[in-house]
């Protein structure tokens, strides 16, 4: 781009973003999703709108009623993808026009499950397309003691082993705490497989400390990130995620 | 006779070279091919009656009088002077400023927006603000010189003089200068016998000689006006059905052909179908309708933004760390289509709370299925917007859309700025947009059997 002055930083994999119409000079370039190689994994289309939409909030002066607006945005877009995981039969329907279409209707019963707090965040993305849905949630902190996750409180539909679960964390750094949220479900009866992880954010680590501890699980991102500081921060990350939606 | 065949298709001359004739199909929307009728005629001889007696007997939608009267030449102080001592001949056609009326005629047969000026006869000068038409199907321009500049004689369809006695128009003229223009007896009949008459002699009377019809007796006269409505009447009947044949030209090659690379059809995922179905089926709740039908518009909106303008930005995060994004560029804004475009606006506020959006109506003429454009209003500056959303709900003929997309390329903005969004479209639809407009983008929520007719909207509104 021929207005681009400001120097492009090093953070992962960059390339032209945009419609296949425009060629590559018509194109933006742009940090993208960092590729991984399991296929459980589902990240979202890198368009220059998704790209756009992360850029606002992962800027540091965005202020905090854009962050929500923008954030819900893309949670929206996340919730549209989880959902077409779930299992489907063929109906056909017949439209005003007499025309007849043939659709197809969702089978199954879904909730959702947020990890405290971050992750209530994405509750009203998830009613945005799910009307009444229920959604239980799970609050794991960490150990002073231990520094290890610990689970301090859970509430969960009683039904939960005959549901689709959405489970909704924003950022997905080591999956410490999801992992344990995950352990948690699995107690009550929720099949791997029948689980979704919905983030806005995620690390190589934590997508392959998932991978290896539950292949059938499937992970819904928007954005594979480079990678996790010393501290296990999410490189370049968007901040703590919670702090920036509720208090800051 | 003119009969408007003669003249070139009228596409406006462009600012840039993005959308010359040569890199399209041709598609001239109905009112760049506007009927201009010309009515001149003495002082006093009854052409304003007649013109609106005209439009009366043609009821018709989008007429347009225009008075020769607001292309009085700006008067300098001399002349004002002279003016306000009624010496000031504004009965001679030096006072016309025909070439700005040539302009704005040109315009409007182009299919553009025009302004025409204001005069004020009271202060004898042009009024700061002027006022905007935009063409209509037929423009009656009536003066007492509407027929003597063989420029504007090229343009005219028709040309009508008026006759009447003498002694009428200097009555009329009378009533109407005291009544109307703040003038008194004795100005007037002091111009009558310096000006008028003798212009009348060397400059009104020969304009006869290139008139079609010299209607004697003014309204009074029925067989004169019938012949002049009904005339009017099969020209707009044949106009019609050439946009038609227009219309219909451009379909060859939709089933063959592929479609452009600029429609882009959302995915049909499984959620995506799931929604359709929900929509699709009569049998759905309103309330269920509504939800799905704004939850559906989000994502085609989103699609739709991919097409907007971005550019390189580098951000920093709360750690610190640099981020290489992207901006938008330039406003994005919208333009609805009305009604079906509506239905999207619930969409649009979840994601563009603060979008600038305009709105136009275009409505099918029952009798003749042509889309007819009633109503317009656009964001200003809009030719300075990046990305314009045009939005309506389905698209069957293409019709409304390419009248819509016209209406957008004649107020400035170009082909490649503009997004075209709709829940469901044929492709003989889609074929004949972008075979006019290749440049301009096509969103569509699913493809459908062409030619289907609207429900959506009746749907969402619930009437």
């Amino acid at each position: 781009m021929s207005d681009q002055t400001e120097k492009r930083p090093e953070v992962g994999p960059t390339q032209c973003v945009g419609p296949d119409y425009r060629t590559e000079s018509q194109k933006p370039v742009a940090t993208v999703s960092t590729e991984i190689e399991y296929d459980n994994v589902i990240t979202l289309p890198q368009t220059p709108q998704l790209i756009a939409l992360l850029t606002m909030i992962r800027d540091r002066n965005t202020d905090r009623a854009d962050f929500i607006f923008y954030s819900n945005r893309i949670i929206r877009l996340l919730v549209e993808e989880g959902l077409n995981h779930l299992p489907i039969v063929e109906q056909t329907v017949t439209t005003p026009v007499g025309r007849t279409y043939a659709g197809l209707q969702f089978q199954g019963k879904i909730c959702g499950v947020s990890i405290m707090r971050a992750g209530e965040s994405m509750e009203q993305g998830l009613r945005d397309c799910c009307r009444s849905v229920r959604i239980g949630k799970i609050l794991i902190q960490r150990d002073e003691e231990t520094s290890m996750p610990k689970l301090f409180y859970d509430k969960l539909p009683e039904d939960i082993a005959d549901r689709w679960v959405l489970l909704l964390d924003p950022m997905f750094a080591t999956g410490g705490s999801a992992i344990m949220a995950v352990d948690v479900l699995k107690s009550r009866g929720v099949p791997e497989e029948r689980i979704l992880f919905l983030n806005l954010i995620a690390s190589p680590q934590g997508i392959k400390n998932f991978a290896t501890q539950f292949p059938k699980l499937r992970v819904v991102t928007a954005f594979v990130d480079q990678g996790l500081d010393e501290k296990n921060y999410i490189i370049p990350g968007l901040g703590d995620f919670g702090d920036r939606y509720y208090t800051m | 006779m003119n009969s408007g065949m003669g003249l070139s298709p009228i596409i406006p001359d462009h600012r840039d070279g993005d959308d010359t004739i040569a890199k399209r199909a041709h598609y001239s929307p109905p009112w760049a091919d506007v009927s201009i009728i010309g009515v001149a005629g003495s002082s006093g001889s009854g052409k304003t009656t007649l013109s609106h007696a005209i439009v009366n007997k043609l009821n018709l939608p989008w007429v347009v009088i225009m008075s020769m009267d607001s292309f009085y030449k700006p008067l300098d102080p001399e002349s004002s002077k002279k003016a306000f001592r009624n010496e000031y001949d504004f009965d001679a056609p030096e006072a016309i400023d025909f070439d700005e009326l040539v302009s704005c005629l040109r315009d409007l047969k182009a299919g553009k927006r025009t302004q025409i000026p204001n005069y004020s006869f009271e202060k004898h000068a042009r009024l700061e603000n002027s006022t905007v038409i935009y063409s209509p199907h037929v423009l009656i321009l009536e003066g007492i010189f509407a027929l003597h500049d063989p420029r504007v004689l090229d343009l005219m369809d028709m040309r009508i003089y008026c006759e009447a006695d003498a002694d009428t128009c200097l009555s009329r003229r009378i009533i109407r200068d005291v009544r109307d223009r703040g003038r008194d007896v004795e100005g007037c009949i002091k111009q009558w016998f310096a000006f008028v008459k003798p212009n009348f002699e060397n400059y009104v009377q020969p304009q006869k000689n290139v008139a079609d019809i010299i209607v004697p007796r003014g309204i009074e006269n029925r067989v004169a006006m019938s012949m002049v409505t009904q005339y009017i009447e099969r020209q707009l009947l044949e106009k019609s059905t050439r946009h038609r044949a227009a219309l219909k030209s451009l379909e060859r090659g939709y089933d063959s052909e592929p479609l452009s690379e600029r429609v882009l059809v959302l995915q049909q995922t499984p959620q995506l179908r799931g929604m359709n179905t929900i929509i699709q089926d009569i049998d759905t709740s309103s309330e269920d309708f509504v939800f799905y039908f704004d939850r559906l518009s989000c994502l085609l909106l989103e699609l739709a933004l991919n097409n907007a303008q971005f550019k390189e930005h580098v951000v920093e995060t709360p750690q610190g760390h640099a981020y290489q994004g992207l901006t938008g560029k330039g406003e994005v804004s919208a333009v609805v289509v009305l009604r079906g475009g509506a239905t999207f606006e619930a969409g649009l506020r979840r994601i563009i709370p603060d979008c600038r959006t305009g709105r136009v109506l275009i409505q099918s003429d029952m009798r003749t299925g042509e889309p007819e454009l009633h109503y317009l209003k656009l964001p200003q500056n809009i030719n300075e917007h990046d990305t314009v959303l045009l939005l309506d709900a389905q698209m069957s003929s293409g019709g409304s859309a390419l009248m819509a997309v016209q209406v957008l390329v004649d107020h400035g903005v170009p082909q490649n700025r503009i997004v075209f969004v709709t829940y469901s479209a044929g492709r003989v639809g889609v074929h004949r947009l972008t075979k006019v407009f290749p440049e301009v983008t096509v969103v569509v929520g699913s493809m459908v059997p062409d030619f289907e007719e609207r429900w959506v909207e009746k749907r969402y509104f619930r009437c």
